[in-house]
């Protein structure tokens, strides 16, 4: 197999893999039908998958260094700015903004 | 329509055009043309697992232990096709794509909007996922592109992907307020960063997942 061939291989190999983990709970479930444990699951989800992203994205940071501070600083900003604006947008980019300004210094 | 999903769908641009350009300019290292860092944006479609990719190619891991990786990397999205399951509606083209783009960063965005009145929410959720696919598949292109693009220091642009969240897990609590599932959520990441850090959101959502119907099942009355 050249090298082309192993990159295209790779890729379709790897697309078929994740789209079966995406497509598994439509074959699985059928919607509509009174499943109240499956709506329970649904809403409750969220709240909790995105703590879970939230910690999984901060658990790279160095405690021990000024990572910390300015880590802390611009999450600040965009929980502030988020809680007291509520426009995503803006949020997003002041806190990265922020977060930015201090790596590069 | 397409305007506002396209607005609603702005904050995933801010992730997604850093985290591809990070994708590209590693991908780049492995000497292939750079339209198949663009390709893999279209066909692949997986964040972490495209990162992965990278390692696996410069080793020459065989395709079933790629496929393997790939699976349980990416197994956590298993989870995320439950909340959509009516609003995606029948088998269709449409259907097929919008679960094909279900990715962390999508489902987050679309389970913590309401969709604006009058606009049907299947079309509303297809465009989402369409402009968050373009974002990916752009910044995959200019990552890999960076030599002759870039010119400025995109050092920390990452932030941007951490912000996404937060913003998002604000507005949970603003819709759901209740602190039973924030809690659960966060100690079932403590517990899966002991002991799991490999697959840390895997492991973390199904502990949360059993936590929380267990909670259910105790407290029956409470829930329904």
């Amino acid at each position: 197999m050249n090298e082309i061939d192993y990159l295209l291989a790779t890729m379709i190999v790897m697309a078929i893999s994740t789209y079966f983990t995406r497509i598994i709970p439509f074959l699985l479930f059928v919607p509509g039908k009174d499943n109240t444990k499956l709506n329970f699951i649904a809403k409750s989800t969220p709240p909790m998958v995105m703590t879970i992203l939230v910690i999984y994205m901060l658990k790279g940071v160095d405690y021990l260094s000024t990572e910390i501070f300015y880590t802390l600083f611009a999450l600040a900003v965009t929980v502030g700015l988020q809680v007291l604006k509520r426009n995503a947008l803006l949020s997003i980019v002041s806190g990265t903004f922020v977060y930015m300004f201090f790596v590069q210094m | 329509m397409i305007r506002s999903a396209l607005t609603t769908s702005l904050p995933i641009l801010f992730g997604f055009v850093p985290l591809g350009i990070a994708f590209g300019l590693l991908f780049q290292e492995l000497n292939y043309p750079w339209y198949f860092a663009s390709l893999m944006g279209i066909i692949v479609y997986a964040g972490a697992a495209q990162f992965m990719a990278i390692g696996l190619l410069a080793a020459g891991v065989g395709l079933v232990e790629i496929a393997m990786s790939t699976f349980l990397l990416n197994s956590r999205h298993m989870f995320y096709g439950i909340a959509f399951l009516e609003s995606f509606g029948n088998w269709n083209l449409r259907k097929l794509y919008m679960i094909f783009g279900l990715t962390d960063e999508t489902y987050a965005l679309m389970t913590s909007i309401d969709v604006p009145k009058g606009f049907n929410q299947k079309q509303y959720f297809f465009f989402i996922t369409l402009f968050a696919q373009s974002y990916w598949v752009l910044g995959c292109t200019i990552g890999a592109l960076s030599s002759e693009i870039l010119s400025f220091n995109t050092d920390g642009m990452e932030f941007a992907a951490t912000a996404l969240f937060v913003v998002l897990l604000i507005e949970q609590w603003m819709m759901v307020k209740r602190l039973l599932p924030f809690i659960i959520g966060l100690i079932a990441s403590f517990i899966a960063l002991m002991f799991f850090i490999d697959h840390m959101l895997l492991v973390a959502i199904i502990i949360s997942i059993c936590s929380i119907l267990l909670f259910r099942l105790v407290n029956k009355t409470h829930y329904e």
